[in-house]
C-alpha cells in the first residue's frame, strides 16, 4: 500500500460538549492540534520517506447565524459560517487580492457535505505538494459566535447528535519507493499523480531507466490517458463543451 | 507554492450598526445582524467599496505576479458583476458600451442557490482573463433593482448578497514561465505552465547528453 488515497474528517459535535470545547469565533484553529473536535495529538509532519498531495478541502456551508433551531432550550441545528486555510510549515496557501494572509476558502465555495443546492465552485487545482520533512496543517475559522449566542440565552444546552462544524481533507499519500519516484517526477517538472508515479515505476521495471526518451513516453501516455478520460466523460454524460472541442 | 488557486468572497452581511469590515469577515451573532442595503444602478467595488468585507487597497499585482481570472459568481439573481483591469471593464454590450456585467441568473453563488445552477459558465470565463504585473484589478457588483436591508432574525442565506471570484495566482519563477507562454501565444493554464517546464527540463537534459563539439572534446588535456 505505497500509494494511498487518504482523507481526514474533522467534526465538532454536541456529544459531551462543554463551553471549553467551543472554539471562539473569529480565531483560527488547527483541525489537527487545537484540541477542538476530533483532533490529533501532533501536527501532520510528512516523514522523510513520504510525499503528500492535497487534492481537496471543504467545510460546512452556510453563512447566516439565524439558521439555527432550538427545541425546548436545546440547540439542534447550527450554521458555523466557516473558512479553512492550508498552512505548509509557516506559509499560508490562501492570500487575499492584496497579498495578505486570509482565513481561506469558505464552505459556500467548497461545501462539505455537498448537496444538490450546494454544489462546489472551488477546485484545488493544481493540487498542493507537501514534501518530506514539511509540516502541513488545516486551520478553520468560525465566524458565527456560538459562545455569544449561549451568553445571550439563545439556548441552554446542545443536542448530543448535533454537528456544529465539519472539515474534510482529501489527500494522496505516497510512501516508500513511491515517494522517491514522486520526488524524481517533481524534480523533472512532471506532475505528481498516481498515474505518473505508476508509469515511472513501470518504466524502471522495464529497465528503461529515466533517459531522455522518458518525456516522449510520458507525453504520449498522458495524451492517451486524457483521450480515454474524455471518451469516458462523454459516455457518462459528464462531458462539457471543451470535450467536444476538436482542438 | 508558486501557482495557487485563490478565491475571494464578498458578502453584505454585517453586525447591526456596521457597514464595513476591513481585511476580514465579521463575527456574527444570531439575531444581531443585518444586510447592508444596495441601491439599484450603483456599482459597489467588492475590494474597496466600503460595504461588507473589503480590503485596504484594490488588487494590484506585483512585478513578479500574473493572475488568470477564471470565474466570478454572484447572488441574488438581480445582482450583476463586472470585472475591471486598470480602467477597462470586461463585459460590454453589443454597441460597445460598458454593461453592468454578468448576473446571478447565469453564475449563481453558491452554485445551486434557489434552484439556479451554473450551467453556461461551468468552466468559468472562456477564455480566461489574464492580469499582468503592476495592473490594478477588481470586481464591481451592481444591483438591477434595490436590494433591501434585512435585520435581525430576517437575515437568511437566501437574502444575503454574495460575490465570489476565483483566480489562479502565478508568482515567482512561474511568472517568468507565464510571460514566456504569453509571448509565445500559448494559453496561460496550469497544464501549459507544467508543459513548458517539462520542455525546459527536457532541453537541459538533451544539452547535457549531446556530443561536445570537436574543438572541445579533442582538445588537449591540461593539468
Amino acid at each position: 500500500m505505497a500509494i494511498r488515497g487518504e482523507l481526514y474528517e474533522w467534526e465538532l459535535t454536541g456529544n459531551e460538549l462543554t463551553l471549553a470545547d467551543i472554539p471562539p469565533a473569529g480565531q483560527e484553529f488547527s483541525i489537527f492540534t487545537s484540541g477542538y473536535g476530533n483532533s490529533l495529538n501532533q501536527t501532520a509532519l510528512v516523514s522523510e520517506d513520504s510525499f503528500v498531495v492535497i487534492n481537496r478541502i471543504a467545510c460546512t456551508p452556510g453563512v447566516s447565524p439565524n439558521n439555527y433551531e432550538v427545541v425546548g432550550g436545546i440547540l439542534t441545528k447550527w450554521t458555523p459560517n466557516m473558512f479553512v486555510q492550508i498552512v505548509i510549515d509557516t506559509t499560508g496557501y490562501y492570500r487575499d487580492p492584496q497579498n495578505l494572509y486570509q482565513s481561506g476558502i469558505s464552505g459556500m465555495a467548497s461545501p462539505y457535505p455537498m448537496t444538490v443546492n450546494r454544489i462546489k465552485y472551488y477546485d484545488l487545482f493544481p493540487p498542493i505538494y507537501v514534501l518530506p520533512d514539511q509540516t502541513w496543517d488545516v486551520r478553520f475559522t468560525i465566524y458565527n459566535d456560538l459562545l455569544k449566542a449561549y451568553e445571550n440565552g439563545l439556548f441552554t444546552n446542545v443536542d448530543d447528535k448535533i454537528v456544529l462544524a465539519q472539515v474534510f481533507v482529501d489527500y494522496t499519500l505516497y510512501n516508500g519507493t513511491d515517494a522517491i519516484l514522486a520526488r524524481k517526477l517533481l524534480s523533472l517538472g512532471v506532475p505528481v499523480t498516481i498515474d505518473s508515479v505508476q508509469w515511472l515505476r513501470q518504466l524502471i521495471l522495464q529497465n528503461k531507466g529515466l533517459d531522455t526518451e522518458t518525456f516522449d513516453f510520458y507525453l504520449k501516455a498522458v495524451r492517451e490517458i486524457a483521450k480515454k478520460a474524455k471518451e469516458q466523460r462523454k459516455l457518462q454524460g459528464l462531458a462539457t463543451i471543451s470535450d467536444y472541442d476538436p482542438s | 507554492m508558486a501557482v495557487r488557486r485563490q478565491a475571494f468572497e464578498w458578502r453584505n452581511v454585517m453586525p447591526i450598526g456596521e457597514t464595513v469590515i476591513l481585511n476580514n469577515h465579521p463575527v456574527l451573532v444570531p439575531n444581531q445582524v443585518h444586510t447592508v442595503p444596495l441601491r439599484a444602478g450603483i456599482p459597489y467595488d467588492i475590494f474597496v467599496g466600503n460595504v461588507g468585507n473589503t480590503l485596504d487597497v484594490p488588487g494590484e499585482l506585483k512585478a513578479f505576479q500574473y493572475i488568470v481570472l477564471d470565474a466570478v459568481a454572484v447572488s441574488p439573481p438581480t445582482l450583476q458583476a463586472q470585472i475591471y483591469v486598470n480602467t477597462t471593464r470586461y463585459f460590454q454590450n453589443p454597441d460597445r458600451t460598458v454593461s453592468q456585467g454578468i448576473s446571478g441568473n447565469i453564475v449563481p453563488y453558491p452554485n445551486g442557490k434557489g434552484g439556479i445552477i451554473n450551467y453556461d459558465y461551468q468552466e468559468g470565463l472562456q477564455p480566461a482573463l489574464y492580469i499582468s504585473p503592476l495592473q490594478v484589478w477588481g470586481v464591481e457588483v451592481t444591483p438591477l433593482e434595490d436590494i433591501p436591508e434585512y435585520t435581525g432574525a430576517d437575515v437568511t442565506d437566501a437574502n444575503i448578497a454574495f460575490c465570489y471570484v476565483k483566480y489562479l495566482l502565478i508568482d515567482g519563477v512561474d511568472a517568468l514561465v507565464a510571460k514566456a507562454l504569453i509571448d509565445a501565444g500559448w494559453e496561460l493554464s496550469v497544464h501549459n505552465i507544467r508543459k513548458y517546464k517539462e520542455i525546459v527540463a527536457k532541453n537541459h537534459i538533451f544539452a547535457g547528453t549531446s556530443k561536445l563539439p570537436d574543438t572541445i572534446s579533442e582538445r588537449k588535456r591540461r593539468v
